[in-house]
């Protein structure tokens, strides 16, 4: 009986073990196996074809390259739009929970551009930014008639172009955390609270605020690591990395230096300065989502 | 509870609020829309409607071949994804063995590597072995990106079925295969459709993977083909936004069907 006992639980483990086998294949040798291949490779001269062992000095005269240093001075002036891409959410989704009349329509239609691929939404945030766009029409609606931006042919201003867009393109996964959020709060607790004499104000900021703080820092979380590794689409269609390097970011940096210089052993590098940057922002992720792990 | 909708000054200055956030919303399908429904020089000129850019389309863009082949790629990477995903979920969930717990989190670490950190030898692999001519190239690497999340959401929702159910079932004789495909798969719908959903429209809406590990132009699935045609210089712009509408219809409709699906999919592992 007890020796009977010990067969079903290897076998239990040999059939997991089985289960878990071809998924792990794929993720070790897709995923796996080019991070050591990249670690490798950050210390040659590559072409893709040919391998020179170069040693650690590539990374010393990588952290030389200006092209470096100006896309992640791009991705630092980015970070200023995620407390806007959180904020307008967060706005919106309080308004949301508000229920009014009609507002599962409205929920179906801020979560509308979520289905739609960055590259056409960087399409139309072109057409929204162009010398005969949509912001000239408003700016000159107003009252503006002199003013003309063409803020993606500017170069002070292109980056700037790309964090709107992106903020836009975040609120639709944003506001459905923060609704999600919300309507895990219990209501009897505002209910109180206003009993109590409590404002609109001190309600939002001393009960459902903290409530939602969990899913503020997922969504942090998951909206720097969209910065750092899903405006490839935004930047491909909108302005190339350009004009100049205007708005190059780390990931299309990897891209330029790999596919249009055909260095591949200094993109290979690259990549690894953004792995280890978003790796620290994940590791942030891996604890908030611990609690299933 | 809630006061019955009573219809005060504030509730229809929210209403208003809300009203002008959904025209913010739809302002991109209003560009894709109106824009498209010029030719080049009505556009240009800024008066008079034609349907000649859609008519023109196919020339400019092999929509139909194009979605085909978007459709098909998304197929086939969801359908490895689920092969390879779902058994693991299960294993990690309720056939535990050594090291497994140690195992599922490298697994789920996995999805944190964003693909242009590997992106050079990934390349260099998928071409050596000959995959980027055709689709599978592409196949495995969406399959490859989307399994350690597929994996997270199987094995946390399978920790949710009884052990009972799986004991029941191996006793009764089913084996481990019968088990998950007879016991555990069928309650697994909803997780299923997650995964399903949530992949659709990411593999659907990308652009880097198909860009780079599609080489041949008759394979390209719709995004790439409107990125490329947006990065000529002669493209006309209404016929561009003509296919950008095209491009993003089925995931919009996938979207709309599926809704609480993908909201499912998106607030995974926090909503509780």
């Amino acid at each position: 009986m007890k020796a009977r006992r010990l067969t079903l639980s290897q076998r239990r483990q040999l059939a997991g073990v089985v289960f878990a086998l071809p998924a792990l294949a794929l993720v070790i040798g897709l995923i796996g196996v080019p991070i050591g291949q990249a670690v490798y490779y950050s210390f040659t001269q590559w072409d893709g074809i040919t391998t020179t062992w170069i040693g650690p000095s590539t990374w010393s005269q990588a952290f030389h390259n200006s092209d470096l240093w100006t896309a992640l001075k791009n991705n630092a002036a980015l970070l200023i739009w995620v407390p806007v891409a959180l904020g307008l959410p967060l706005a919106i989704a309080v308004l949301l929970h508000q229920r009014v009349a009609g507002w599962k329509i409205f929920r179906s239609i801020y979560f509308l551009p979520t289905a739609i691929s960055w590259v056409v939404l960087g399409l139309v945030a072109e057409r929204f930014f162009a010398y005969q766009g949509t912001l000239n029409s408003i700016i000159h609606a107003i009252g503006l008639s002199g003013v003309t931006t063409n803020m993606l042919g500017n170069e002070s201003t292109a980056l700037s172009a790309l964090g709107i867009t992106f903020v836009f393109t975040m609120i639709g996964t944003n506001t459905m955390l923060f609704l999600t959020g919300l309507a895990t709060l219990d209501p009897s607790l505002e209910e109180a609270a206003r009993i109590d004499g409590a404002g609109r104000w001190r309600i939002f900021r001393h009960i459902t605020l903290p409530h939602l703080s969990r899913f503020i820092q997922l969504a942090f979380v998951m909206t720097v690591i969209a910065l750092f590794s899903a405006l490839f689409s935004l930047i491909f269609v909108m302005t190339g990395g350009g004009p100049g390097y205007a708005t190059t970011t780390m990931e299309f940096l990897i891209y330029q230096t790999g596919f249009s210089q055909g260095q591949f052993g200094t993109a290979a590098l690259y990549g690894l300065i953004l792995f280890a940057i978003t790796g620290v922002v994940g590791i942030v992720q891996l604890r908030l989502i611990g609690s299933d792990l | 509870m809630k006061t019955r909708r009573s219809v005060s000054p504030g509730r229809i200055a929210l209403f208003v609020t809300m009203l002008a956030i959904a025209v913010a919303m739809l302002y991109p399908f209003w560009v894709m829309i109106t824009d498209s429904l010029h030719t080049q020089s009505q556009f240009i000129s800024g008066s008079g409607f034609s349907l000649g850019s859609w008519r023109q389309l196919s020339a400019a863009l092999p929509v139909g071949r194009q979605v085909l082949n978007s459709t098909l790629i998304c197929t086939v990477s969801i359908f490895v994804i689920l092969a390879v995903g779902l058994p693991a979920g299960f294993a990690f969930a309720k056939l535990r063995f050594r090291a497994s717990s140690l195992v599922f989190l490298g697994v789920v670490s996995a999805m944190m590597v964003p693909l242009q950190a590997i992106v050079m030898p990934e390349f260099v692999n998928i071409t050596r072995i000959g995959l980027t001519s055709g689709y599978f190239g592409a196949v495995l690497v969406y399959a490859a990106l989307g399994t350690p999340f597929s994996i997270f959401l199987f094995t946390t929702y399978f920790r949710g079925v009884p052990d009972e159910l799986v004991e029941a079932g191996i006793v009764d004789g089913l084996g481990y295969v019968g088990a998950l495909w007879r016991l555990v798969v069928p309650i697994a719908v909803p997780a299923i459709a997650t995964v399903t959903v949530l992949q659709f429209i990411q593999i659907w809406d990308d652009l880097l993977v198909g860009l780079l590990f599609i080489q041949n132009t008759a394979d390209r699935p719709i995004t790439v083909g409107l990125a490329a045609l947006a990065s000529g210089r002669t493209t006309s712009i209404p016929q561009l936004m003509a296919g950008s509408f095209v491009s993003a219809l089925p995931a919009m409709l996938v979207y709309l069907g599926f809704q609480r699906y993908l909201v499912k999919g998106l607030t995974m592992g926090i909503d509780r």
